[in-house]
């Protein structure tokens, strides 16, 4: 069943939500993870992303992209925070997904020029894992190995903007099916051990399964769609209720009993539980907005 | 890295010039020790803890606490984490001798979602309301040297919590640990490097070896105080992959390697075959059972063998006690 687009009455709904997630904004125009940390590129970024896809103002995205442009170094990147830079790297295949959405093209070509000049380290196979460890996917360190996360932002950046037939993407896409969990998922990275397969995490399928839309690859995905559809009601935390209804609804899965689910545990987080990232993806999936499709 | 290569490099590594000598005069000091019975989760243990953390002379009046559990990820039935009922007992134990503030952090190794470490409700509704749980994977972090600099890295980036702590509380799972023989207060540093700066798993610190990641954080973190949960352990194929071992004991010191010492030898395994823990002997002191004074139930009631990979039988001995 295809998951409809909300009515605006529905998204109107959000605006508590969106205050609340404002209400971290620091002066410097940045938001941090949690109330009273730092500004960090990840809940910056991702609550730009959540306001363009809200009812919000884009505009009141403005000093949250600023807080961003201002972190990208020289070689394209951006990191986790201006007082470490130069780590977090990984926050560049975020960045340069807001970039694209809100057409900050210099910003952009930078970004991907670094997430095309980057690559994950190959590793001879280790048979306890039985996974190809000669694919190069994303790493979250530079010059260290490939993991489910950072390659899926990788990919889902070079889709929208257009290079998602990009050599480097083609064998990105390989990386994330041979880490799929062959009854279905994903976790951090690895699949099995021992020919026993590791448990999938909520959040990381949904983004991977994100990764693979629209591709010749999403034919591969069933059983993961499968396991998250079959889960759904033992998922509680916002995080994976989020990534979830990202994931699913993209694929036209009904998302109508988990988004109420998340909606509720939106409305009911704690001061000290709410992760402005985690709550930005939350918002981002209650909007119906399929901001992850090009 | 296959695991047979890097046990290669680290035996390897034992007798090379990369670790200096091998402890050839490991530091003398006389260490308490102390085991608690603990048959299962159901006792309460907050007034027996805070008992031998004043005994032990922990000053913890006035300051502020911060407790490291080891979450790594949650798997039904597994004893892969610290269990809640520990943790809630020494966070207690905490407040009950004054501390200012008690805090809970983890930067969990394999997860994001802090549902399943410390913000997971299990944990939550059973602490005071004082004490706050805090997820180190994000947030800030204070760049703090690397005292130790085998692993070449200049400075640990380490969570902005632990580095402000008067009191760093260490709280192990008792494991096996398919890499480095055996996880306990030393191996439970890693927790507090964020996941923002490291990844999930924290691949950089892999790379350039876990053992002297491990040494390298000793050097440079200072752990006040270790309560290891060994009432049910994990064996064979740990951290993640073993079986529940019930071993019914907390084992707490002042001193981490004499914690983690005595842990493995109730475990089974001889510390001075451990390579972290042998080298850490080089500046911290607790790694010979001579300098360690035990107290509390006999060990003879908890000590036991636990199954490990073919790799670490080796590192096996005992009978320790």
């Amino acid at each position: 069943m295809s998951n409809p687009q909300p009515v605006k009455e529905e998204r109107a709904g959000l605006a508590p939500f969106i205050s609340r997630l404002t209400a971290l904004f620091l002066p410097d125009g940045g938001c941090p993870y949690y109330k009273g940390g730092g500004s960090s590129a990840e809940p910056t970024l991702l609550a730009a992303l959540a306001i363009f896809s809200s009812v919000a103002p884009v505009g009141r995205a403005k000093p949250l992209l600023d807080w961003a442009v201002g972190l990208q170094s020289d070689d394209g990147s951006i990191g986790a925070d201006p007082a470490h830079s130069d780590q977090g790297k990984w926050a560049t295949s975020q960045a340069a997904f807001v970039f694209h959405h809100f057409g900050l093209g210099r910003n952009l070509k930078r970004a991907l020029d670094f997430i095309l000049s980057s690559k994950s380290l190959t590793l001879p196979d280790d048979p306890r894992t039985g996974q190809n460890d000669g694919l190069s996917g994303w790493s979250w360190v530079q010059g260290t190995f490939g993991w489910v996360e950072p390659t899926a932002w990788a990919l889902l950046a070079l889709h929208l903007a257009g290079l998602g037939g990009h050599p480097r993407a083609v064998e990105g896409r390989r990386f994330l099916l041979d880490r799929q969990i062959p009854s279905g998922g994903w976790n951090y990275g690895n699949p099995a051990l021992n020919d026993k397969d590791l448990l999938p995490f909520w959040d990381t399928t949904g983004l991977a399964l994100l990764a693979l839309k629209s591709h010749p690859e999403e034919r591969r995905v069933i059983q993961s769609l499968d396991l998250l559809e079959k889960n759904q009601e033992r998922i509680e935390s916002l995080c994976g209720l989020a990534w979830t209804v990202l994931g699913l609804q993209n694929y036209g899965r009904d998302t109508h009993r988990l988004k109420t689910r998340l909606f509720d545990v939106m409305s009911s987080l704690r001061e000290d539980e709410l992760n402005a990232a985690h709550f930005s993806a939350g918002l981002t999936a209650l909007s119906g907005e399929k901001v992850f499709a090009a | 890295m296959k695991r047979r290569e890097f046990l290669k490099g680290a035996a390897l590594l034992a007798n090379a010039a990369a670790f200096g000598q091998v402890a050839p005069n490991p530091v003398r000091q006389s260490c308490p020790v102390t085991l608690l019975p603990m048959p299962d989760y159901s006792r309460d243990m907050e007034k027996e803890i805070a008992s031998v953390m004043a005994a032990d002379g922990l000053v913890i009046k006035g300051k502020r606490v911060l407790i490291k559990p080891n979450f790594v990820e949650a798997h039904g039935g597994r004893p892969i984490n610290t269990h809640p009922a520990v943790i809630a007992g020494t966070a207690h134990a905490c407040l009950r001798l004054g501390a200012a503030e008690v805090f809970v952090g983890e930067a969990s190794g394999h997860r994001r979602d802090p549902w399943f470490s410390v913000l997971n409700p299990s944990l939550r509704s059973i602490l005071d309301k004082r004490v706050r749980c805090l997820d180190l994977n994000h947030g800030d972090a204070i760049s703090l040297e690397n005292r130790g600099r085998m692993t070449g890295l200049p400075v640990f980036y380490v969570a902005r919590p632990v580095a402000e702590a008067d009191i760093l509380i260490s709280l192990p799972k008792m494991k096996t640990h398919h890499y480095a023989g055996v996880t306990l207060s030393l191996k439970n540093l890693f927790g507090t490097l964020p996941g923002i700066y490291y990844g999930w798993p924290k691949n950089l610190l892999h790379f350039k070896g876990i053992e002297r990641s491990i040494l390298d954080l000793a050097r440079s973190i200072k752990i006040h105080y270790v309560l290891v949960d060994g009432a049910i352990g994990m064996e064979g194929d740990g951290p993640i992959m073993g079986k529940a071992r019930p071993v019914g004991v907390l084992v707490l010191s002042a001193f981490p390697l004499a914690a983690d010492a005595t842990a493995s030898r109730l475990m089974g395994f001889d510390p001075r075959k451990i390579l972290y823990l042998v080298q850490a002997g080089r500046f911290l002191p607790g790694l010979r059972a001579e300098d360690i004074s035990l107290r509390g139930e006999n060990p003879r009631k908890f000590a036991t063998r636990f199954e490990c990979l073919d790799d670490f039988k080796p590192m096996q001995g005992g009978p320790f006690f």
